[in-house]
Parts: C-alpha cells; sequence; structure tokens
C-alpha cells in the first residue's frame, strides 16, 4: 500500500463530491460570477445596508417560522399561545423578543438603504427600476410591522389595529372596501386575526422574496452606482471585487445588527399587556414606534374634521409616495453629488427632521397623558 | 469598427502576427488593448492608441516592428475572461466574435405559420382559466364582511351609577359575539352616560325629539328629547380610539381621547382636536327599576356624517 501524501493526485470524497456537481451545475462560475462583481471605487462600509436587510429578512424568517410552532392565530387562543411562548417554552422570551426587535432593525436599515440612495443618487439612469422596486420593498416591510402587530392578539395590538385599519378606511372610493376586507367585517375579531396572520406569514413572505430576488436581479443588471465622486481613473484604481472585501465589511454588519438585536431582545424582552379587547381600560392606544410619527401628525389642529383628515392620512403620505415613485423619472440631471443637488439634501434633511420631530413629540406627549 | 480576433497585424515595416486575445476597460466598456500573437515568439500587449486604422481582418499599427517589439509582453495571470467576472452591459458593447456561431434550426420549426397567434392563443387560455375564478375567490374573501346590523336592545347596568349631572360614567358591559363558524364568545365593550341638565339636553336634542333609522329609513327607536339620560358610543368619532372622561388643564371636565386628543363635552360636542363630528349617541332606555338599554350601534369613524356599521 503506498501511503505517501496523496492529495494532489488523489481528491479527497470532498473534492470528488465537488467536482460532481460542478461539472453538472458550473459551480465554480457561478461562484465566481456571484463574487466576483465589479465594485467601481472599492468596497465601502456605506455599502453595508442591502446585505445587511437581507441577513434581517432571513433572521425573521427562522424565528416567524419557530414562533408559528406554538402560536394559534385565534381569537381564543392568540393571546394564551403567545403568553405560553413567552413564558413556558424554553428560549422562546428570547425567540419572539429577536422577532419583535429585528423588525425594528428591519425598519431603522430600510431608512438608512434608502436614505443613501437618495443622498448617493444612485437611483438616477440607468438604475430607476431598482429604486420603484426598493419602493414597493419599502412598503412590504412597514405591511408586515403592521400586520404581525396585531398578532399577539393583547391590547396594544387590537388598538394599533383598530385606529390603523380606520386610517385605511380614509383612502377614496375603495377605502371601506379595503378596510372591512382587512378586518374581515364591521369591526376588529377573528376574521381579523385570520387575515393579518396568512397576510404576514404567507402572503408578505412571498411578496419579498419574489421581490427582493427581482431588486437583486435588476441591481446586478445595472451594476453598483460607486461613489459620485472621482474621475474614471481614480475609480478603476480603488475598484475591487464584491468578494471579499465589501462580503468581510457586510458580515462585520450582520455581526453588529445580530448583536444589537439580540441584546435588545435580551434586556429588554416584549412583555404582552392585558388581552386584547374593545374595552382599552387605562391603556391609551399607540401604535409601534416607527408609525408613531404618523400617529402624532394626525393630531395636528390642520388635519383636522373629514376633510382634514383625509389631507393628514391620505393625501399627503399618498402625494409623497408617488413623488418618491416618480422621483427618478423627473429628477434627469445626471449630477450624483448630493452637495450640488441642493433641492433632494433640504428635501432628506427636512422629511427626516420632521419624522424625528413627530416621533419625539409622541414620546413626550405620552407623559402629558399619564 | 472594433478589431476582430484573428486579424493580421500588420506595423509600418513588416507584419508582425494575429489579434489572440483583446482586453476591454470595464468602466468604458471599450477595447483598450489587443494581445498581439508575434507569429510563435510570444504576446505582446498593444495599447489601442498605437493603433492607426481597423479593417475587416486586418489591424495597422503606427509603430514600426521593432517598437512593437518594445511592448511588455502579455501577463495571463492578470486578467480574467469575461464568463468568470460579472461586469454588468460589457457583453453588449462587445463584437469581437471572429464569426457566427451557429445551430442548426430544426425541420419541424421551418415552415410554422402562426406563430404569433400560437403566442396569443397561450394567453387566452391563461385568461379561460383564471377569469371564471375571480368572482369565486372575490366572494370567497368576502364572506364575511358585511354582517348585518343588530338592534336588539342590551342591557348595560342600573343608572344608580350616575351619581352628578353633565358628568361622564363609564358603563361596561359584554356582548356576546358569534364569529363565523366559531362558539359563541364575550367581549368587553364600554358606552358612557350622561345624566344631563336641561341646557346640555338642548345642546344635545336642539328641541328635537332623535329618530334611529335603519338602512330602508323605518324607524327603529326615537330617543325623547326630556329624557335626562344621554348615551354615547365608546368608540371616537375620530379613528376609533376609546375615549375617557378626564380632568382638562383650560376647559374642565371633558371627554378626552387619548390617541389624537380629540376634546368632547358633556353633550359629546368638539371642543378641540381633530374629530370631524361629535359622539356618537346611542337609543337608550331607562327603565322605572334603574336598568338601562341600549341598542350598540358603532359608526365610521372619520367622516362628517354617521355611516352604522354595527
Amino acid at each position: 500500500m503506498n501511503h505517501s501524501p496523496s492529495a494532489r493526485t488523489e481528491p479527497t470524497v470532498a473534492e470528488k463530491v465537488f467536482t460532481f456537481v460542478d461539472e453538472r451545475v458550473g459551480l465554480k462560475l457561478l461562484a465566481a460570477k456571484m463574487l466576483n462583481e465589479a465594485v467601481p471605487g472599492g468596497s465601502r462600509w456605506a455599502y453595508v445596508f442591502g446585505s445587511i436587510l437581507l441577513f434581517i429578512f432571513i433572521m425573521q424568517s427562522i424565528t416567524g417560522v419557530l414562533l408559528m410552532f406554538y402560536y394559534v392565530p385565534t381569537a381564543d387562543h392568540a393571546y394564551a399561545s403567545t403568553q405560553y411562548i413567552l413564558h413556558d417554552v424554553d428560549y422562546g422570551w428570547f425567540l419572539l423578543s429577536y422577532h419583535f426587535w429585528g423588525s425594528s432593525a428591519m425598519v431603522v436599515c430600510v431608512f438608512a438603504h434608502m436614505s443613501q440612495v437618495f443622498l448617493w443618487g444612485a437611483y438616477k439612469k440607468p438604475r430607476e427600476l431598482i429604486w420603484l422596486v426598493g419602493l414597493v420593498l419599502f412598503g412590504l416591510v412597514m405591511a408586515f410591522g403592521f400586520t404581525g402587530y396585531l398578532l399577539p392578539w393583547d391590547q396594544r395590538a387590537y388598538w394599533a389595529t383598530t385606529v390603523g385599519v380606520e386610517i385605511v378606511d380614509k383612502m377614496p372610493l375603495l377605502g371601506d372596501f379595503i378596510a372591512r376586507f382587512l378586518k374581515g367585517g364591521p369591526t376588529p375579531g377573528q376574521m381579523t386575526l385570520s387575515r393579518f396572520f396568512v397576510i404576514h406569514v404567507m402572503v408578505l413572505p412571498a411578496a419579498l422574496i419574489a421581490l427582493a430576488g427581482l431588486h437583486l436581479f435588476l441591481f446586478r443588471c445595472a451594476g453598483p452606482a460607486g461613489p459620485f465622486r472621482g474621475t474614471p481613473t481614480e475609480l478603476k484604481a480603488k475598484t475591487d471585487y464584491f468578494f471579499p472585501r465589501q462580503i468581510w465589511k457586510d458580515v462585520v454588519g450582520m455581526a453588529v445588527v445580530f448583536a444589537c438585536t439580540s441584546a435588545l431582545a435580551f434586556w429588554e424582552p416584549v412583555v404582552l399587556l392585558e388581552e386584547a379587547t374593545p374595552d382599552p381600560g387605562d391603556y391609551h392606544p399607540e401604535p409601534e414606534w416607527y408609525f408613531l410619527f404618523i400617529f402624532q401628525h394626525l393630531r395636528l389642529r390642520m388635519f383636522s374634521g373629514e376633510f382634514g383628515q383625509f389631507l393628514g392620512s391620505m393625501a399627503f403620505p399618498g402625494a409623497l409616495g408617488i413623488m418618491l415613485l416618480l422621483l427618478p423619472f423627473f429628477d434627469r440631471n445626471p449630477e450624483r453629488n448630493i452637495f450640488r443637488r441642493p433641492f433632494a439634501l433640504i428635501g432628506w434633511v427636512v422629511l427626516t427632521v420632521s419624522i424625528l420631530l413627530f416621533t419625539v413629540s409622541a414620546i413626550i406627549n405620552r407623559e402629558f397623558l399619564d | 469598427m472594433q478589431p476582430q480576433l484573428k486579424s493580421r497585424v500588420h506595423c509600418a515595416d513588416r507584419e508582425v502576427g494575429e489579434v489572440s486575445k483583446i482586453i476591454m476597460d470595464p468602466l468604458s466598456h471599450e477595447v483598450s488593448h489587443l494581445v498581439v500573437s508575434m507569429n510563435g515568439t510570444g504576446e505582446r500587449q498593444v495599447p489601442m492608441g498605437a493603433v492607426q486604422m481597423v479593417a475587416e481582418g486586418l489591424i495597422q499599427l503606427q509603430s514600426s516592428s521593432s517598437e512593437v517589439q518594445g511592448f511588455p509582453l502579455f501577463k495571463r495571470d492578470d486578467y480574467v475572461t469575461l464568463h468568470e467576472v460579472e461586469i454588468p452591459g460589457l457583453e453588449r458593447h462587445l463584437h469581437v466574435t471572429p464569426g457566427e456561431v451557429l445551430v442548426p434550426f430544426p425541420e419541424l420549426e421551418r415552415n410554422v405559420k402562426r406563430r404569433t397567434f400560437f403566442a396569443n392563443l397561450t394567453y387566452v387560455v391563461g385568461l379561460f382559466i383564471g377569469l371564471p375564478l375571480v368572482f369565486p375567490v372575490l366572494k370567497f374573501l368576502m364572506k364575511p364582511m358585511y354582517a348585518p346590523l343588530d338592534n336588539g336592545w342590551l342591557k348595560i347596568g342600573n343608572i344608580e351609577k350616575v351619581k352628578t349631572d353633565d358628568v361622564g360614567v363609564q358603563f361596561e358591559y359584554k356582548r356576546k359575539v358569534k364569529e363565523a363558524y366559531l362558539p359563541e364568545a364575550e367581549i368587553e365593550k364600554n358606552v358612557w352616560l350622561v345624566r344631563a341638565t336641561p341646557p346640555v339636553l338642548e345642546k344635545v336634542y336642539q328641541g328635537k325629539d332623535m329618530e334611529f333609522r335603519d338602512a330602508a329609513g323605518k324607524t327603529i327607536w326615537t330617543n325623547k328629547k326630556d329624557l335626562p339620560y344621554l348615551a354615547f358610543s365608546g368608540k371616537c368619532p375620530h379613528l376609533g380610539c376609546a375615549y375617557k372622561w378626564r380632568k382638562h388643564k383650560v376647559l374642565g371636565q371633558v371627554f378626552l381621547c387619548p390617541c389624537h386628543l380629540s376634546i368632547y363635552d358633556a353633550s359629546g360636542q368638539v371642543l378641540d382636536g381633530p374629530a370631524p363630528r361629535p359622539l356618537d349617541l346611542l337609543p337608550i332606555q331607562v327603565s322605572p327599576n334603574g336598568d338601562v338599554r341600549i341598542i350598540d350601534m358603532e359608526f365610521k369613524a372619520g367622516t362628517k356624517s354617521q355611516t352604522r356599521i354595527v
């Protein structure tokens, strides 16, 4: 028997398996195609948010599927089964709290990702379609937050849904139909829970997976936009591939998000209020923090009365949405440098500051109410 | 015209070899260098700047053959092929193939007419499958959306609970609901009662009895203008939150909704905040022994006029 080192001549079993698969599907080529994506101007920490969002979605899927092992989406069991997950199932409190804080992480990173694309002017030609699909994905993320909020079936859940659906009801023509469609009746109840559940665990994930795939495909078609400064020669000199430098940065970003979400889940685990009922007792209804600014701005005097309410809950948010959708089509100036796009910069600052102000004032208002 | 592979390369003095590879610039998507196979004596890398003219199968260089010998040797390890890297759009700029690559066109496909017809037929078949499903699916999903209204009277407590005039008193009660296939369940609800003094009553009824009608316009009940008890639906007419009877710094004792800060007086009129209409009055009966009964109604929030939904 020849026991001399045979690594070069005789492949190991793993290598044979790899070769077998590679011959049939072109694994090496596929990996090369996936990893050797040129990043003009080089990898940057600023580019980590897209990958982080994918990571958060995967974690939400895993924790969400685990929660469904115990959760029961019925009006008489949803609350009890959620309490069971929190108090009896081993590590249930952690998985549920991770899922809860994961949604916040998602919203924060979506905001960062969108802001960045906006400020870098990366939505401009030829990347208009990536921006459009991205906006739909943003809507899906918010819908995830809204539908998931009802599922624990506590007072907070019930009232956030009650008010949220009333806002949908303000939509012209279709509002009443959509509100009843979501509620499965005139008031929130079992049908609402069933509908929100199936939307949260089936409809939205399917839509998100499909559209995130399309988002990535479109991104690969157009390629990364790169920095808005620098001559082609400078950019080329700094260009590297997606792997390894950018992936390394992405992975660090994911680890940071994982650590933060875990820490929040650990130190601020989910605590349910009383079981849902149309009588809130002493509870002051409020939506999740990332909807607080909408909640607060509807308190403004200018949005009082039927027409004011239409303005506040439909016309303003709708106009903002349409403006964002049309943005790459009316902003045809190829200039990407944000410091030479004063309107874009001012617009972003005004929107961000007002979201912050409304959120903070909603929080201050809490104390005034107690 | 882009340089072609296998083109002969001519210098000012003589032919030096043929184009063996082409190097693209990944940013500009243009050809940046030619790799010239020097008739068996190695490959050299020639910048496009040195090219004087590109013709069919021929590259004319400005340099002499000795200058070409001075260009750097081509180092294969410094490059990857197009297949191994993703540079979006580069392929579309590339016309270096030496000729067409062909596969035979199948015999059966050669004389097929009506290709457009067949393509459209697939859409038609799709519609035949999809269209008949639209209505059943819609009806399937809409089943619970429009529940009939219930005009039954519900006992919610005894009027003894109300001690002071013109003050909101919350009556909490349980209501049985039967949703779809589910067993009958009880949900907790609440209404606010006010024992109103004549000025407040006047504000509410303005000298007229209040009639409640069903969708067909038939009178269900009439609240007499002289009955001093008012029952308000517990749902805020702004966006459907639950309001409370609270002390306000400036306005005194008021109904206040903690959600969007709508404020109402004891007669339900809007004092402040975004609410579009006063609190919703419900049909009320007070029996001689003090039992309070109401018809449990809910109205669509956020509209100036009342639209009953429960």
